[in-house]
């Protein structure tokens, strides 16, 4: 039987040598853009935003989704995209260490490789697109709150948990904020409450949080579970307490309205299709050779403006979109339908 | 012999041309060749580089492929392999991760591999009126669980030092080393079981096991042996899983042992025992692993191939009775 797999290996590999690789003809620019799953709304808003975007300068875009949420088969679709030779990948990650080899890979075959949502450690990567950085959260939600009470009194934070290292990093940031700036002197912060991002825990909490502090005036919930159990919570009861904090527009959508009817005058979130857009003129920069991913440099995105490549966290090179996205009464509903 | 391969299409024995063409590894040949030249046409990416690079991540699945087979010879089946390779590479990472010396990765793999295998055949030997189906399916639970719990709440661990994984994941050319070690491996088994005594006595197992007991084999001892070898082979294909991913999660290795199964199955050894052979088994890995690379350089849907792959079994399946029925048709 061995002589049966030799001869059977051997036929494969003389067909597959002799049919040698036919590239692509090279018209514009080719970009993979690769999700973390299929079937994510968040991604899709900003991967349409991309598409847009890209395709309105004249380049392809292939989006590509992993056959599950895991690290390997992003390396699956990586190994492929390798194959196909696109100028550029630009990749949500699902792992930050696992992808290097893959993505050194790339970039070691002429591929430019930039990533945005979540971002693979800082040698796997050109450049990374941030929605946002911690301190113009944490200043956001601060103005919010401040903006609400009308500059005095009681608020409190509704969290998820009290290990999650994002929403500690954020209201470690508006405690830092609130020392610093006189303006924030007349706030007292009372509570930090956790409701583990679970609707029912969270809806205790708030419970809790009024009881204590019947003159509390604001709560603000950095988290889309904890927000939207809080709004209903205090939409249900007419409590006078607001609400804002980061929430997805559809969950919020009946509760955002700025008279006394609804708990919610304005909330955040980022902003999913200026992040896409952003990313694919990051991406395209790459590939014209405009940056090459070093601290400093500068490019223009289309109709959002100039950007700098700033230092990451992680050591890497990052660049900042802005400001979260304010979603208030007027483009709650057009926002409601995409995330 | 009439053919060890599980799927004799023509029972009358012809010239041996003939034979060997109508032979289930003479058909699965047709079909390699047949799959490589529809991948060519259907991915302008898809040539001899290309598949070898991508070959991998793919092939460390056909290490899991040859013990399965031979148990799949003994009439059994073992459904806790995804979850050992998914317990060995999370261990693996854990060792890698304090900084130890890779020799000692690569035996943590190889051991805690082992040593599932080995729980696997313990109980199965032990306690023989279990199904192996049930006994595995615990298992299979047991081994991910504790995965699930070392790994935390994070749900992944990735190896911080790549170093030792660089190098097994290394080339010579532009041909893995993977490849080699499966091919030798496959080699070795294949004649093991095809002309060695051991094989000899799985497939009498495989055929009857009461007989094969009375004839005076030891039935608990291969039985155990083999499944301890499934747990070991598991280790290495956590390991060469580990040179492409680098890293752990709890998903990892999930449903590779209905991978190895099929690939088993496809290749003409019978699930019910004590037919079928390793070159079939092997043929078939690699149309396995070939569509794979072809379809997945087009950017098809990853589910999309699976159900192709699923169509493509079940089609294999049903071949040899299909082309019976019409046999028996036209003599009428």
């Amino acid at each position: 039987m061995n002589k049966k797999v030799i001869s059977a290996i051997l036929c494969g590999s003389m067909v597959l040598a002799s049919v040698s690789p036919v590239f692509a003809s090279d018209e514009g620019m080719t970009i993979a853009l690769v999700g973390k799953s299929a079937g994510n709304a968040f991604f899709e808003v900003s991967a349409e935003s991309f598409v847009a975007a890209a395709e309105a300068e004249g380049a392809t875009v292939d989006v590509v989704y992993p056959e599950a949420a895991t690290a390997d088969a992003q390396i699956r679709v990586l190994d492929n995209l390798i194959s196909q030779q696109p100028d550029a990948i630009c990749i949500a990650a699902n792992d930050v260490n696992a992808l290097q080899a893959k993505l050194t890979e790339a970039m070691d075959a002429g591929i430019k490789v930039s990533s945005f949502d979540s971002a693979p450690n800082k040698d796997s990567r050109q450049v990374f697109i941030n929605q946002t950085s911690v301190d113009l959260v944490a200043q956001a939600l601060m103005d919010a709150v401040l903006d609400i009470t009308g500059g005095e009194g009681q608020w409190a934070i509704l969290s998820a948990t009290s290990q999650a290292a994002n929403q500690n990093a954020w209201i470690d940031a508006m405690k830092a904020l609130m020392e610093s700036d006189e303006k924030y002197s007349a706030l007292e912060l009372v509570e930090v409450a956790y409701g583990d991002d679970e609707p029912q825990k969270s809806t205790d909490q708030t419970a809790a949080l009024l009881q204590k502090y019947p003159d509390l005036k604001v709560i603000c919930a950095p988290t889309t579970v904890g927000i939207a159990a809080a709004a209903k919570y205090l939409q249900d009861n007419g409590s006078t307490c607001k609400l804002t904090g980061l929430g997805l527009p559809s969950e919020m959508l009946e509760y955002t309205g700025d008279d006394d009817a609804h708990s919610c005058p304005y909330f955040y979130l980022w902003d999913q299709q200026g992040l896409g857009e952003l990313s694919a003129y990051a991406t395209m920069a790459l590939v014209n050779g405009d940056i090459t991913g070093a601290e400093g440099e500068t490019f223009t995105a289309g109709d959002l403006g100039e950007y700098t490549i700033t230092a990451a966290d992680d050591g890497g090179t990052e660049i900042v979109l802005g400001d979260p996205l304010e979603f208030n009464p007027e483009n709650i509903e057009e926002m409601a339908e995409l995330y | 012999m009439a053919g060890k391969s599980g799927r004799s299409i023509n029972n009358v024995p012809e010239s041996s041309v003939k034979r060997i063409i109508f032979s289930w590894e003479g058909i699965l040949v047709l079909l390699f060749i047949a799959v490589n030249i529809f991948c060519a046409f259907f991915s302008e990416y898809y040539n001899l580089s290309s598949l070898l690079r991508q070959m991998p991540v793919y092939v460390a699945e056909v290490f899991l492929m040859i013990p399965m087979a031979y148990i799949l010879i003994l009439g059994e089946i073992d459904i806790s392999v995804g979850s050992i390779v998914c317990l060995s590479s999370t261990m693996a990472c854990i060792v890698c991760n304090t900084n130890a010396p890779f020799i000692l990765v690569v035996l943590t793999a190889l051991v805690v591999g082992t040593i599932c295998g080995f729980i696997n055949g313990f109980i199965l030997t032990r306690f023989q009126e279990l199904p192996p189906m049930i006994v595995t399916l615990a298992t299979q639970i047991i081994f991910r669980g504790i995965a699930e719990i070392v790994l935390g709440s994070g749900g992944s661990i990735s190896a911080s030092n790549t170093e030792g994984f660089l190098l097994i994941g290394g080339k010579v050319g532009q041909i893995p080393y993977i490849l080699f070690l499966v091919l030798i491996l496959l080699i070795i088994f294949a004649v093991i079981l095809g002309k060695g005594t051991f094989g000899r006595r799985v497939y009498a197992i495989g055929t009857n096991r009461l007989t094969a007991y009375y004839s005076g084999i030891h039935v608990q001892k291969i039985r155990l042996l083999i499944y301890t070898a499934m747990g070991t082979f598991s280790g290495l294909c956590a390991l060469f899983l580990l040179s492409t991913s680098y890293g752990a999660n709890t998903t990892t290795g999930n449903g590779y042992e209905m991978d190895a199964i099929a690939m088993a199955v496809f290749g003409g050894i019978l699930s019910t025992g004590g037919k079928g052979n390793l070159a079939g088994g092997a043929i078939s890995a690699f149309i396995i692993v070939c569509l794979r690379v072809g379809l997945g350089q087009r950017n098809i849907h990853p589910q999309v191939i699976l159900l192709i792959l699923g169509v493509l079994l079940i089609g294999a399946v049903a071949l040899p009775n299909i082309i019976k029925q019409v046999q028996r048709s036209v003599k009428k």
